[in-house]
């Protein structure tokens, strides 16, 4: 009772207080969070159907919009965990706080999981902005297979997770620059089938995106959502990223605790 | 004991060079005392209070804190202490110091209601009552000071780690913080770090004295003075100073100097003593003795 008392705690501080409280306390911030949110929707809407049935039909897309609104929505649930925990180790070095994670019982590892509680929330009113934009722009979830969707995202966020501790324990070592936030955050829009399909990009390209998690997901969910695929068809998918989830947690562990050691050993937890 | 160190170095290596933070420090502090590090800037002093900590790990040494290894026991000696570091860095700046205490009480796992209790509980025993709902960022430096010794005791702990705790804060906040810190010691071990000497001699029951991360010296308050011995007060000419003396020098005004020497010393510092005036004799402070026993920063 009492470690559930603590967890509902801890989730009041991170969420409420840590989360929600500071980021409305900056109010312009808000509302261009929001805006950022919704306004690549309507871009990526124009251009497909600025150009055409034909063209999105050429490259093996039959419903543009309901493509975009997939990848969009899903995308950013790795991306804003990903930012938000690297984000977040940066700028507890830089206030200052991150010395009094590491005294706590909660760690500098419990506040990167629980700031992924914060990131997943912030990204799910995204998603649900986007996916209702969607519906509004003629956009069918009829027939969706929920389980097999829920399933797929959960095993996305694991393997996110994964990520997010790698970035973590690099922040730790290098705090700016991260690679893996970069990665993850720009370049993942690009190859991993967010806003067009994979099969457009030259082959050795495409090698990479079939090494992004996101790519299985999001082929995954848009089968599952759009199409409303059985739990039979969706199975390849839910046994790639679940390697994935096998591979990037514990080489996420490893990779935390190894540039959290090397913070400890040379002093520099709180430098900036 | 409650903190005690063993031949405690740390080196670091800043592009190529290597620096010796600290070198074999070995120190004891008894349980429910109060025990300061005195040195000069760069001495040393926040990386001893980082090792004991366990925020960093030390090159080679042991050390323990309320029983603990610092380094095989990091988790227990975590649950036993308690630190307040200075610098404004150190809350969140949005959130009133109400909800930045009510933030780390629930790191320590306590349930909400019991966090929200504790906190309001520290912040009238700081002195931080009528400010609950301000935002940090609106506090006064003596007022982030008392909302880190505030953090410092939501575990409860039974060592308080204190890094230059009353620094840049005013004569009453600091009277204020010392009151506090003496009430606190009457259960708790406090370690701390400060450049103050009447603050040491108010509330320290043993000193440290550190220099280039050495100990070279260690006491209680009577103890250090009784090393001086009896000070002798005197006025000399500026233009007379010299390298040997610059450390006996209290101010300067209106190219006169006035210095406290050590009675003992009086006879090796040369031939200013036939152009001193002798104001009078007194009794040494813990100031006298840290300049004569430590000397500057080289």
């Amino acid at each position: 009772m009492k470690r559930f008392s603590s967890i509902i705690s801890r989730l009041y501080a991170f969420i409420y207080l840590r989360g929600f409280k500071i980021w409305a306390s900056y109010k312009t911030q808000v509302i261009l969070n929001i805006l950022s949110w919704i306004i690549p929707i309507f871009t990526y809407y124009f251009v497909g159907t600025s150009f055409g049935q034909g063209f999105v039909s050429y490259i093996g897309v039959r419903n543009y919009t309901a493509f975009i609104v997939i990848g969009l929505a899903f995308q950013g649930y790795v991306s804003s965990v990903i930012t938000t925990i690297s984000g977040r180790m940066r700028s507890e070095q830089l206030f200052g706080t991150i010395e009094y994670y590491m005294l706590s019982p909660t760690g500098v590892f419990g506040m990167m999981i629980y700031s992924a509680v914060w990131g997943f929330i912030l990204n799910t009113i995204n998603t649900v902005a986007i996916v209702s934009i969607g519906i509004c722009l003629g956009v069918s979830f009829l027939g969706a297979n929920l389980i097999g969707a829920f399933i797929i995202i959960v095993e996305l966020l694991v393997s996110t997770l994964g990520l997010s501790m790698i970035a973590g324990g690099i922040i730790m070592v290098v705090k700016q620059g991260n690679p893996i936030s970069f990665f993850f955050t720009t370049v993942t829009a690009l190859l991993s089938g967010t806003v067009f399909p994979v099969r457009v990009l030259p082959y050795y390209v495409r090698l990479i995106s079939y090494a992004i998690p996101l790519t299985p997901a999001l082929n995954g969910l848009r089968l599952a959502l759009l199409k409303g695929a059985s739990f039979h068809a969706l199975y390849s998918y839910f046994i790639i990223l679940l390697l994935f989830d096998l591979v990037l947690v514990p080489l996420g562990f490893l990779i935390y605790k190894i540039g959290f050691d090397c913070a400890r050993k040379k002093g520099t937890l709180s430098e900036y | 004991m409650e903190i005690t160190t063993s031949n405690i170095s740390k080196t670091f290596k800043v592009r190529k060079k290597t620096i010796n933070a600290l070198y074999n420090v070995s120190i004891e502090v008894p349980k429910r005392s109060v025990a300061a590090l005195v040195g000069p800037n760069g001495a040393g002093k926040t990386t001893l209070i980082k090792i004991l900590s366990t925020l960093m790990l030390p090159t080679s040494g042991t050390a323990y804190v309320h029983g603990y290894d610092i380094i095989r026991e990091a988790k227990n000696v975590r649950k036993s202490i308690g630190l307040a570091t200075s610098g404004e860095r150190l809350f969140y700046y949005r959130l009133s110091g109400y909800e930045n205490l009510v933030f780390f009480a629930s790191l320590y796992g306590l349930p909400l209601q019991e966090a929200k209790r504790k906190s309001i509980e520290l912040l009238r025993m700081v002195g931080l009552s009528d400010f609950i709902n301000i935002p940090y960022m609106k506090y006064s430096l003596g007022m982030q000071r008392r909302l880190a010794l505030a953090r410092a005791l939501i575990n409860d702990p039974p060592v308080l780690l204190l890094d230059e705790p009353t620094l840049g804060i005013d004569p009453i906040s600091a009277r204020e913080f010392r009151r506090m810190i003496k009430m606190l010691s009457r259960d708790k071990t406090v370690f701390f770090t400060s450049h103050y000497m009447g603050e040491i001699d108010e509330l320290s029951d043993i000193v440290f004295f550190i220099k280039n991360g050495k100990i070279i010296l260690k006491g209680s308050v009577e103890e250090l003075k009784e090393r001086v011995g009896k000070v002798i007060e005197v006025i000399v000419p500026e233009r007379h100073i010299n390298k040997t003396i610059t450390r006996f020098v209290v101010n300067l005004r209106y190219g006169k100097a006035y210095l406290r020497i050590p009675k003992r010393c009086i006879d090796f510092i040369g031939p200013i003593k036939n152009n001193m005036e002798i104001i009078g004799e007194s009794e040494p402070s813990l100031e006298d003795a840290y300049v004569i026993l430590v000397g500057g920063q080289n």
